[in-house]
Formats: C-alpha cells, structure tokens, sequence
C-alpha cells in the first residue's frame, strides 16, 4: 500500500502543472489528505506518503542546482525520476528480504506464519526455491486462517495467503492449515513464527492483521522465535502506546443488546436514509471502490458489515519481537527508532 | 557501651540552645540597609524564619522576653566588634561579609560549646576519647584538628582575602563525615555553599544570587535552572568587558568558568546546565577574534536567547502538544513531583477540553507536586494529591504515568527525582490489569552520553537535615504562619512549604525542635540520607517524547549524537 500511495503520488506530481516548491507541497499535502480519509485503515498508506513527502522536502533543502536556487523545471524532472527510482527499489526489496530471511528457515525446521503477506511469501517462496528443484531445505509450515470454522480452504470467501498456500504446497513444502484458535495448540509443533506487517511503528512494534499480536503473545509464552518481515518503506512515524492508541477507529469490540441487533437488521433497509452512522459508511463506500483499483483493497467491507472485516489490525509489542527482518538487514525492534531518526532528521 | 554514654550527653546541648538563637539574632540589624533585590529577599526570608523560630524558642527556653532581649543585644554587640574588622568595600559585598561573618561566629561558638560538652563528657568517661561514633575510622582528634584549622580562617578572613569555597561551613563537613551513608560515601563532597562569602571578586553579582536561589531551591527544576543559568550568563557577557592584552575569545571562557565553578559549589550542575554551559563556550570559541568586542557580545547574547528559545521554550510547547495527543477522554493521569513539562501537557490537554483526572505523587522534603496541584487545580482539572507512600491506591485507576525527567542516560534511562523509579515501577509491575504506559516528557538539552547503571554512582546529596522537620505537627494550628501559603494540598503539610528555611532552621535549631530526629548528629548509629536523584531502568519506560519527536528510551542514544553534532 505505500508503494501505492507513492506510485499515486508520483503521477500526480507528473500530471498537475505545479511551477513552484510551496506549490507542490500544497498540493501533495491536500492530495495525501485525501488518500488517508479515502480508506478505512491509512497507516500502511501513511508510511509511504510520509516518506515520499520527506524525500521531497530534504531534496529541496539541498544546496546546488536542484536546491532552493535552482531551475524548479530541473527539479521537477529531478523528483519524478527519482520517485520512479523509488518505487522500483521498494518493489525490489521483497527480494532482497527473501534473500536475509531465507537464512532463518532451517533444514527440518516447522514455521508458523499467517495472514497474506506477499514478503512473507516470497520468502517462503524462495527457501523452498533453493538450489531449485523440489525443495532443498526440508521444512513445513503451519498456515493460520482467520476462520474459527473448518480449515478456511473450504469456506467461502477466499482467505488471504490461500494462494502462498497452494504455490507453496505445489514447490513440495508440506503445509497445514489451522483456524486461529489453534495457535496455542498447534505452536508446540513449530520452530519460530514469521510473520508480515503492515506497518512497523518507532518503538519498534508491528501494526499487522488481527490476530498477529496473540501469536506473538502465545510465541512469547512458549519460548519460540518471532520474526516480522517487513519491507523499510512500511516504518511508519507512528507511536502507540497499546491497542486502543491506534489512529483508526475499528469497530471490532461492539457491545450490543438484542435491541440493538433489531435496529441494526432494519437499517440496511433505509440506508439512503439519514442516519448518521451509516451516512458516514456511505461516505466511506465511493472513495473506497475508487482507492479499489490502485491498492487492491477488499472494497466489499461496508456492504459485507455483518461479516468479520479482513482489514482490522491489531498491535504488536516490540517486547514480543525477536528481530526485523528488512532489506537493510536483519534488525531488533530497538533498531527501528534509529532507522526511523535516521530517515526523518 | 557507647549508647548508653551518649544517652547521657544528649541532654546537656540543650543548655546552648538560647545562646545559638541570640547569636543568629543580629542578622535582623543590616537588613534595614537598602539591598539588591535577590539578597534582600533572601534575608528576609531568613530574618522570617528567625523570627519564627524565636517564637518557637521562647517556650521552650525560658519564656522570659527580657532575658531575650538581654541575649539578643548580647549577641548583636559581639557581632558589630567583628564588623568592625572588615573594611567595608561596597554595600553589597559588606552584607554578605556580615551575614557571613555572623554565620560563622554562630558556628563557632556552638561548635566551641558542643566541643566543650563532649570532652567533657569524654574526661568524665575517661576511657573514650571521643562521644561520637567513631565510623570510617574518623577520631575525635581529626575534629579538633578541622576546627583550628577553621578558627584560623575565620580570623584571617576579609574581603581581600577570599576563602576557598566550602571552607566557610567546615563545620559541617566535620559532622558530615561522621554521618555519611556508607555507600553513598563517594557523593559527599563539599557541603552546599550557605552564604556568598568567600566567593571571587570575579563572580557578577547576578551569579552570586542565582547560586543562592539554586542552593535554597528557589530556583528548582532541571530546566529552570538551566534557563536561569543562561540568563544569569547573559548578565555577565553583557557587562563583561576584555581585558587588556587578551581576546575575548580565550578570557571570557576563563571568565564564565569562574561563574561556573561558584555555581557547582551551590549545588551541583544539573545535566541541562552542563549541556548549555557546554554548548555557549562552542560558541563562544567559534567567534572570530577579529570581530569587535561589541558585536561578539550581541552574538553571544543572541546566540543565548536563541538557544533558551530553541532548546527549552519552543521544545516544551512541542513537547507539551505531542504529549497532549497522548491523553484521551477518561484517563487518569499519574505523576510524580512537579516537572513544568508534565504541568504545561496537562494543561494544553485541558485546553482541548479533554476529560481526564490528575493524581499526583509527592514526597518529602522538596514538595514539588504542590505547585503543580495548584497550578492544575487553578486551570480547573480535577486534581488528587497524595504522597508517595499512597502510590499503591494513586495507581490503583491509573491508566496513564507521565513523567519529567532531569536527564535521559545514554542507555535509555530515566534520571529523575528520586521516587520516580518506585512510581514507573508500580505502574509497570501492577498486578490484576493492563500495564499502564509511562511516558517520560524530555527536552533533548537533558540528555546525556554518560550511562548510568544503577542510582549510586551518579548522585546527588542533599543536606541530611532537609529530612527533619523543623517544626512539630501541633505547630499547625498553634502559631500564625506567615510565609507558608500552601493550602490547597493535604492538611498537615503547611509546614514544608519553604525548604529553604525549613534547612536552615535545622541548621541553627536543630536541638530545640521537637522531632524525634532532630539530635540525629549526635544520637550513636543514626545516619539521614536525603538522596535527590534515582534512576528508572529502560524497561520501565514507554516512551520518551521529545521535541524531535516521540522515541522509544533505546533511542536517546542515536538522539543525542544528532542534537549536539547538528
């Protein structure tokens, strides 16, 4: 999602006819506005607009030709390139991870992981892909679905990572699916956990998929490994202090009373109607769809309401995580702070 | 065998009681001259408090004015003849020299008593050569041996000839020595400077009244200090003028260092302090020596208000906005002593019409928290106030711990007022709950490489007898109490208002109060600790919220590096 957010930005930069620095700043700024208010969850789309924004402001404060005094033309020329420059080195640090994290994956070794994390996949991908052929590094993996009922291949609505699942099951890597509650149960049996994140925060804790932060919890407990794999450009300059200190509203906790599930059931009905609530859903629905498209958002959330909601995440102490993994090399959560200082001063 | 021997001599000092007070006396009389602001004040708070003691006294003593008075005058006509002595070489110099003067004849003469009794009672045991304890091997030869030696200062002691700093209360560090804590030893140094005697010719007279206010705690806190001290220095760059045959350059720094070097000898340097001292003679050597006296001063002078503005003011507003995001509807918000950060958050929260409750954590004897009370109190936040031995029931609904710090240590650790660790501690360990995030608000000035493992080799002591209280408990309702205004906090603490006197009183009384501790000197295997500082460990802490931005402590480290190279 922050490539997204930058590739969006990017573009924007090329098409709008900006002719000066505060200009551009302006327009970035009410753009990037836009995005977050556009989707429901904007810290992994934060991390990548902050980022881009940033890059912008120390290229400018530059002395010499492409700093205050020089050509704007040149600069803009200079920004967009490098932006594009950008955005191919984010897309190429998912390899550059696999290639640190594959060492973690041992021979004969059981991993727990979760969720669709596409450089979490990658880097299974690439541990199995060793020395390609049919596996070289013997290891199994146990898959988490967020599905209490039945194994999640069966049910209805795809989970994510059911296709990590299946390219992985077709490189000869045994892999078992569990549903959540059978972390505890099941984390006996494995070696370590990787897991991917959607944003990491200063402190060095991970902002990722509900139900990371009990694995790590039940890690913790059990004594085993958990590692996070995540690309730099999703550090977020962010700070929360626990779970409820995240800058998103997610409903996930609902006190309800019966009373409340009948008017709940009557107000699909008179949606177009003026209640406030769900007012603020419509608002919500358009801007979705449109954010649909570049980021490949699960846009159905606010018809599927009932349903439990894909994009909820929770909080990760860094106290629970061994190491980062990240294209600059494999870091403990202390060592995010310092990555994070030295991107923003 | 030394005990009961003690037991017996305890009694007798209560003899010298009347004539310590009537010595202090005097120091009403050269107070109706017209003064500089600051010391005026400081004399009157001292005359105040020598009034109340001798309210205090004369029950105990005879209850007899006349004979009061009869001392009093006693007392005034031996310190006017060692007045008499000193060539008077400005008002302001001939008072301190006159306080000081005083103080000294008063310590000597009591120490001359006390010195008395106890070789007396020693010739009366004849087998012990000293009534004290004897720890750390210290003999009773040794005290006699400081006293002369302190005798001898005393006479030669003028204006022209200025004294080494902490030779004017040699008395103390006699009986410091004797009452050290053992593993705290390494932290005694000099006692805390009393009195602006003794100091260089060279030192302006606005540092000479700053190190007094530092010393009494007027001026307390990390950052006032630090500001204060800035703004002092201001004073001296302003009138300073270079010296024939130098640069300003290679003078003025040797100049401050004198200022600096009276400063620590009040109390020591607070890490702000050191990171300010610091960074003014960088750039004080960075002025080139071509450039006019005039314009370096302004430069220095700018480069002052820039930094105070830069570091401190501008920091803490930042701090205080960041910080105020931190605090939601409902919370309830646990501190401990009074940091002006942690205040100035609260009261920005409060501003955004946020809806949390206080609770404030105290302790003896500097009473920090009830400022803070107040000034919340004022701004109408519900406030509850309860000393630190209530921690266990303050934190009991506690959702959120902020605190202030007086420096972060290179390996993420929180230095602070002692009792800070016990409050980030119990917020961290409380049992049945969520752990409840501390929060340390920090301006970057106080963060410092050095690295502190545990509390006791960093350090600062205060003076021991700041922990006995001065006046009883019944004294609360029995005299009228002029200068301790503190109302809004717990019933029963008026008396801890003014440290300042409270010490002082201690100083010259502290045989006459009625604490049960108030012979603590001379009672045998008794030793009083007043340790200032603790150090929280790293795990403890949450967050660190800087003006750079909101850390974790694991980065004060990378922080630091950057503020100081940038």
């Amino acid at each position: 999602m922050p490539i997204a957010a930058i590739e969006a930005l990017v573009l924007l930069l090329t098409h709008s006819p900006s002719s000066t620095i505060s200009e551009t700043l302006d327009l970035l700024a009410t753009h990037t506005a836009h995005l977050k208010k556009s989707i429901s969850n904007p810290i992994g789309l934060s991390a990548g607009t902050d980022l881009f924004q940033r890059y912008l402001i120390t290229t400018l404060q530059r002395p010499g030709q492409l700093g205050p005094a020089g050509d704007f033309n040149a600069i803009r020329a200079h920004l967009l390139s490098n932006g594009r420059l950008f955005i191919q080195r984010a897309k190429e640090s998912r390899h550059k991870i696999a290639a640190f994290g594959r060492d973690f994956v041992r021979d004969g070794s059981t991993i727990l992981t979760n969720g669709g994390s596409r450089v979490v996949s990658a880097l299974l991908q690439k541990a199995a892909d060793e020395k390609s052929g049919p596996s070289a590094v013997r290891f199994r993996i146990i898959y988490v679905f967020p599905f209490v009922n039945g194994d999640g291949e069966n049910s209805p609505i795809e989970p994510e990572g059911i296709e990590t699942v299946r390219a992985l099951r077709a490189r000869g890597v045994p892999v078992a699916t569990i549903p959540e509650s059978a972390v505890a149960y099941s984390l006996g049996k494995a070696d370590m956990v990787i897991v991917g994140a959607e944003g990491v925060v200063e402190n060095g804790g991970i902002v990722s998929r509900m139900g990371t932060y009990q694995i790590g919890l039940l890690a913790k407990a059990m004594g085993k490994p958990f590692y996070v794999v995540a690309e730099s450009h999703k550090f977020v300059r962010l700070y929360p202090l626990g779970q409820y200190d995240l800058p998103i509203d997610q409903r996930v906790i609902d006190f309800k009373t019966e009373e409340d599930i009948a008017t709940e059931t009557v107000q699909p009905v008179n949606e177009s109607g003026g209640n406030p609530r769900s007012s603020v859903e419509l608002n919500l629905v358009p801007e979705e769809r449109k954010s649909a498209d570049r980021s490949s958002l699960n846009g159905d959330s606010g018809e599927n309401a009932r349903a439990v909601r894909h994009d909820v995440v929770d909080f990760t102490p860094p106290h629970l995580i061994s190491a980062l993994i990240t294209e600059s090399g494999v870091l403990t959560p202390s060592a995010v702070s310092e990555e994070l200082i030295k991107i923003w001063f | 065998m030394a005990n009961s021997t003690q037991t017996e001599v305890i009694p007798a000092p209560t003899n010298s009681a009347p004539v310590a007070v009537a010595e202090s006396m005097p120091v009403q009389e050269p107070e109706s001259k017209p003064l500089p602001q600051q010391q005026q004040q400081k004399q009157q708070k001292q005359q105040k408090q020598q009034q109340r003691q001798q309210r205090q006294q004369t029950p105990q003593s005879s209850g007899d004015p006349k004979k009061m008075n009869g001392e009093v005058k006693l007392g005034k006509v031996e310190v006017v003849t060692e007045d008499a002595v000193i060539p008077p070489s400005g008002p302001e110099k001939l008072t301190n020299a006159e306080i000081k003067k005083k103080a000294k004849a008063e310590k000597a003469a009591r120490r001359a008593k006390e010195r008395q009794e106890k070789e007396k009672a020693a010739a009366a045991l004849g087998a012990q050569p000293s009534p004290q304890p004897t720890k750390k091997g210290q003999s009773g030869g040794g005290k006699d041996s400081g006293s002369t030696q302190k005798g001898q200062k005393h006479g030669a002691a003028g204006p022209g000839a200025p004294l080494r700093p902490g030779s004017a209360s040699a008395t103390d560090v006699k009986k410091r020595e004797d009452k050290n804590v053992a593993v705290f030893g390494h932290l005694y140094g000099h006692p805390r400077r009393s009195t602006i005697a003794g100091a260089g010719k060279e030192i302006h007279p606005a540092v000479l009244a700053l190190g007094l206010q530092i010393r009494d705690y007027v001026i307390c806190g990390s950052n006032a200090r630090c500001v204060a001290t800035l703004l002092a220095f201001k004073r001296v760059i302003e009138s300073y003028t270079t010296p024939l045959g130098t640069s300003l350059t290679r003078h003025l720094t040797t100049h401050l260092s004198h200022q600096i070097t009276y400063l620590s000898t009040c109390r020591p340097l607070s890490i702000s302090q050191g990171n300010a001292i610091r960074a003014l003679k960088l750039s004080i050597s960075s002025i080139d020596p071509s450039v006019p006296e005039v314009t370096s001063k302004s430069t220095l002078c700018d480069f002052i208000d820039c930094f105070i503005r830069e570091k401190i003011t501008v920091a803490d507003q930042v701090i205080a906005s960041s910080a105020a995001q931190k605090i939601q509807d409902g919370d309830v918000i646990v501190t401990f002593a009074g940091s002006s950060i942690v205040n100035q958050t609260l009261l920005t929260a409060h501003k955004q019409n946020k809806k949390f409750r206080v609770s404030i954590i105290d302790s003896r004897p500097l009473f920090e928290g009830k400022n803070l009370a107040r000034s919340l109190a004022n701004a109408g936040l519900e406030v509850q106030y309860s000393l630190i031995h209530g921690i266990s029931h303050a934190i009991k609904d506690a959702t959120k711990v902020f605190l202030g710090a007086h420096a972060m240590t290179g390996n993420g650790r929180l230095y602070s007022r002692v009792g800070t660790a016990l409050v980030a501690m119990s917020a961290k360990e409380r049992s049945g709950g969520i752990e409840i995030p501390v929060i340390v608000c920090c301006e970057t000035v106080k963060f410092t490489d050095r690295v502190a493992l545990d509390s006791i080799v960093v350090n600062e002591i205060a003076d021991a007898d700041e922990l006995v209280t001065s006046q009883p408990p019944q004294q609360v309702t029995g005299l009228p109490d002029s200068d301790s205004p503190s109302k809004e906090a717990t019933p029963g603490s008026k008396t801890s208002n003014s440290n300042v006197t409270d010490a002082f009183a201690s100083l010259s009384l502290s045989r006459s109060s009625i604490s049960p501790l108030r012979n603590w000197r001379d009672t045998p295997n008794l030793q009083l600790l007043n340790i200032m500082y603790d150090v929280t460990p790293a795990e403890y802490v949450d967050m660190v919220i800087t003006e750079m931005g909101s850390l974790p402590p694991s980065a004060v480290p990378v922080v630091h590096r950057m503020s100081t190279n940038s």
